[in-house]
C-alpha cells in the first residue's frame, strides 16, 4: 500500500462517475481509432481504385525535334536522339526506384501502324494484365486475349474494319486473331488494336523494345514530383512527365478524406479532455478539504498533484486500451459491410494498442494538469476552514 | 520545546481587516497538556493553527525544540508535518473513500514507498486504543460521529509524533461520546505526548495539566 491507494480507492469509490468518463473517454478513443483504421484501409483501396483510372506518369524517349529546311524548302521535321526504349531496362529501373513500393503497375507499349483491308490502323502492343491494372473501366465483348496472336479492337476501330471476334487478320509479318471488341471508351483506345507486346515486336520487327511506359503510382505521403524525379534519375535517356491533373485530382481526395477525418478525431479527442479536466475540477473543489487535510499530514505538493495525475492515468490507460480494441473491432465491422474495401486485411497491431494507450494517458494528464496544480496549491489552512 | 513569541495575524478577505491574533504567545513543555479556552471569535483556532505550521503569522517568532520554524523551506515544513506534529480537528476530515484502518495509515501513504507491516501492525494497535479494534475494514460513512472522531485521534497516534494539536475535537460529539474523547486525550499526555487542545469547555479544560485563557487575539 502506498499514495496510489488514494486516487485507485477514489476512483472505486465514484464508481458511477469513474464509468461515465471511462464511457465517454472509451467511446471517444474507439471512434477515432475506428475512423483512422477504415480511412487508412478505404485510402488504400482508394488508392487502388484510383489508380484504375489510369496511369499519371508517361515516361518516353528523350528526342529534340528539328525542323529543317533548306534554301526556303522544307524538309519537315527531324527526330534526333533515341527513338524507342529498352522494354526490359526500362520497366527494371523504374520498379528499383526508391518510391518503387509506390508503383502500382508499369505498362509499357509499342506503336505501330498497319493496313487492315487497306485501311491504316494503330497497332499497340500492350503487357495484358498491365494494362488492364492501369484500364479498370475496360469492358469487352467476347474475351480478353489468352493467345499469343490474340487481338482487342477497340470499338471504333471494330467498326470501321468491319471486325468481330474470331475474325483473322494479318499485321506487319504475322497473322492475328481478333478475340474480343472493347466497348466504347470514349479515348483513344476506342480506335487502335491491342495485341500483346511479344507478338507486336515480333510482328513489326522491333523486338525488346518499347514506344513510351504509362506508370500509374500513388503517393499518399510524398509528392508525385519526387516519383518523377526518381524515374528520370534511373533512365537518363528518358523524358518523364507527370500527368498533373490526374495527379492532384487524386491526391486531393484521398488527402481531403484524412484531414477530415484528422479534424473529426480531434475535436472528439477534445470533447473527451474537456469532459475530463470539468470532472476533475468538480472533484478538486469537493475534496478541497481531503487536499487540506493531505497536506496537514505532511504531504508534499508533488504528491497531491500526482494523486490527482494517477486518476487520469489510469482512466486515460483504461480508455486506451478498451478505445482501441473497441475501435478494432468497429473498423473490421465497418470494413466488412464496406463493399469498396473487398480483399482488404486489418491485423491487430500491439505496437498501435502500446501507442494509443500512452496517447490517451499523455492526453488524459494533460486535461487534469490544471485541477491537479490547483489541488496542490491549496494552503491546509484556507482548505480546512472551508467547511 | 515549542515557544510561539507574539503572534499577530490579520486577515484580509476583499479589502476588509479582520485581525485575528495581537501577539499571542505560549511555551508547551514536554509532555505537557495545555489547553486554550476562550469564547468563540477570540483566535483560537488561528492561534493554534499558526502553533502546528498550517497558516503563517504575520509576525512572532515560533520555535520547534530550539529551532526557527516560522518560515521553513516546503521540504522541511512538510516533514516537520508528517514527523513531529499531529492534528486532530474538531471535524474528523476522514478520507470517505478509504477504511477505517487505511485512514488512519494515511499519514504513511505520502510516497510510493510500501507501508511497512510494523507501521500496519501500529495501526491495529491504535485503533485497539480508541477502542475501534473491530471496525478497521469499515468505510467512514459507516461509523458514527465519535467513531469518526475517534479514527481520526488513531491517525494522528500512529505516528508517535512530539506534539499533537487539537482544535475542539469534542466540538462535534454528545456528552458522553466527548467524554471517551477527552479520556483518550488526557492519557496520551500520560504517554509523554505534549498536547495542545482548542476547546471552549472548561470542564474538558480541566483535565488539562495546564489551561491558557485568550481574549481578542492575546493570552487574558
Ligand atoms: N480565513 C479567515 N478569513 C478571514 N477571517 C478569519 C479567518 N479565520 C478566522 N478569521 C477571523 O479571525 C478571528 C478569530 O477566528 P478563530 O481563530 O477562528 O476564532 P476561534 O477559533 O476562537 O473561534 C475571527 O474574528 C474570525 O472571523
Ligand atoms: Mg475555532
Amino acid at each position: 500500500m502506498n499514495i496510489l491507494v488514494i486516487p485507485l480507492r477514489n476512483l472505486r469509490m465514484k464508481w458511477a462517475r469513474s464509468l461515465l468518463l471511462l464511457l465517454v473517454f472509451t467511446l471517444g478513443v474507439a471512434s477515432i481509432v475506428a475512423l483512422n483504421l477504415v480511412s487508412g484501409v478505404v485510402g488504400e483501396s482508394l488508392e487502388r481504385k484510383l489508380v484504375a483510372y489510369g496511369a499519371n506518369i508517361l515516361v518516353m524517349p528523350r528526342t529534340e525535334k528539328l525542323t529543317v529546311s533548306y534554301g526556303g524548302f522544307s524538309m519537315g521535321d527531324m527526330l534526333l536522339g533515341a527513338s524507342d526504349l529498352d522494354e526490359a531496362r526500362t520497366m527494371e529501373r523504374i520498379a528499383a526506384i526508391h518510391h518503387g513500393s509506390r508503383v502500382s503497375a508499369i505498362a509499357p507499349k509499342l506503336v505501330s501502324m498497319a493496313r487492315v483491308d487497306g485501311t491504316a490502323v494503330g497497332v499497340i502492343g500492350v503487357r495484358w494484365e498491365r494494362e488492364m491494372a492501369i484500364k479498370g473501366y475496360w469492358a469487352v465483348d467476347g474475351e480478353f486475349p489468352a493467345r499469343e496472336d490474340g487481338v482487342l479492337a477497340g470499338s471504333r476501330a471494330a467498326a470501321s474494319l468491319g471486325l468481330v471476334p474470331g475474325d483473322t487478320l494479318s499485321l506487319g509479318s504475322r497473322t492475328a486473331v481478333v478475340t474480343g471488341v472493347l466497348r466504347p471508351t470514349g479515348g483513344d483506345d476506342d480506335s487502335v488494336l491491342f495485341t500483346g507486346m511479344d507478338f507486336a515486336q515480333a510482328a513489326f520487327g522491333r523486338p525488346g523494345r518499347a514506344d513510351y511506359v504509362e506508370v500509374a503510382a500513388l503517393c499518399a505521403g510524398c509528392p508525385i514530383e519526387e516519383i518523377v524525379d526518381q524515374i528520370a534519375e534511373a533512365l537518363p535517356g528518358a523524358e518523364v512527365q507527370a500527368l498533373q491533373s490526374v495527379v492532384r485530382q487524386r491526391m486531393y481526395s484521398v488527402d481531403f478524406v484524412q484531414r477530415l477525418i484528422l479534424s473529426v478525431s480531434l475535436i472528439i479527442l477534445l470533447i473527451a479532455c474537456a469532459m475530463v479536466g470539468a470532472t476533475m475540477l468538480s472533484s478538486v473543489n469537493e475534496r478541497i478539504r481531503e487536499i487540506g487535510l493531505l497536506r496537514s499530514l505532511g504531504f508534499s505538493r508533488p504528491g497531491v498533484f500526482a494523486i490527482f495525475c494517477f486518476e487520469a492515468v489510469v482512466l486515460g490507460a483504461a480508455a486506451g486500451c478498451l478505445g482501441y480494441v473497441a475501435g478494432h473491432a468497429l473498423s473490421l465491422r465497418v470494413i466488412g459491410a464496406l463493399d469498396i474495401t473487398e480483399g482488404a486485411t486489418l491485423a491487430f497491431s500491439a505496437a498501435g494498442l502500446a501507442l494509443t494507450c500512452l496517447l490517451i494517458v499523455a492526453v488524459s494528464v494533460l486535461s487534469a494538469f490544471f485541477p491537479a496544480w490547483k489541488a496542490s496549491s491549496v494552503e491546509p489552512s484556507e482548505a480546512l476552514i472551508s467547511l | 520545546m515549542l515557544e510561539a513569541a507574539n503572534i499577530i495575524k490579520t486577515f484580509r478577505t476583499r479589502g476588509v481587516e479582520s485581525p485575528a491574533l495581537a501577539g499571542a504567545s505560549l511555551t508547551v513543555a514536554p509532555g505537557e497538556f495545555v489547553a486554550i479556552v476562550g469564547r468563540s471569535g477570540s483566535g483560537k483556532t488561528t492561534f493554534l493553527n499558526i502553533l502546528s505550521t498550517l497558516l503563517t503569522p504575520d509576525s512572532g517568532q515560533l520555535r520547534y525544540k530550539g529551532e526557527d520554524i516560522t518560515a521553513l523551506p516546503p521540504a522541511a515544513l512538510n516533514r516537520l508535518r508528517r514527523e513531529d506534529f499531529a492534528m486532530v480537528f474538531q471535524f474528523h476530515y476522514l478520507l470517505p473513500c478509504l477504511t477505517a484502518r487505511e485512514n488512519v495509515l494515511l499519514p504513511f501513504l505520502h510516497s510510493l514507498a510500501p507501508v511497512s507491516a510494523e507501521v500496519r501492525r501500529r495501526a491495529d494497535a491504535c485503533l485497539d486504543r480508541v477502542g475501534l479494534g473491530g471496525k478497521g475494514d469499515k468505510l467512514p460513512g459507516h461509523l458514527s460521529g465519535g467513531e469518526q472522531q475517534r479514527v481520526a485521534i488513531a491517525r494522528a497516534l500512529v505516528k508517535r509524533s512530539a506534539v499533537l494539536f487539537a482544535d475542539e475535537p469534542t466540538g462535534n460529539l454528545d456528552r458522553t461520546t466527548g467524554e471517551s474523547v477527552m479520556d483518550l486525550l488526557a492519557d496520551l499526555g500520560n504517554d509523554g505526548l505534549s498536547v495542545v487542545m482548542v476547546t471552549h469547555d472548561e470542564a474538558h479544560a480541566a483535565r488539562a495539566h495546564r489551561t491558557v485563557h485568550m481574549a481578542d487575539g492575546v493570552m487574558a
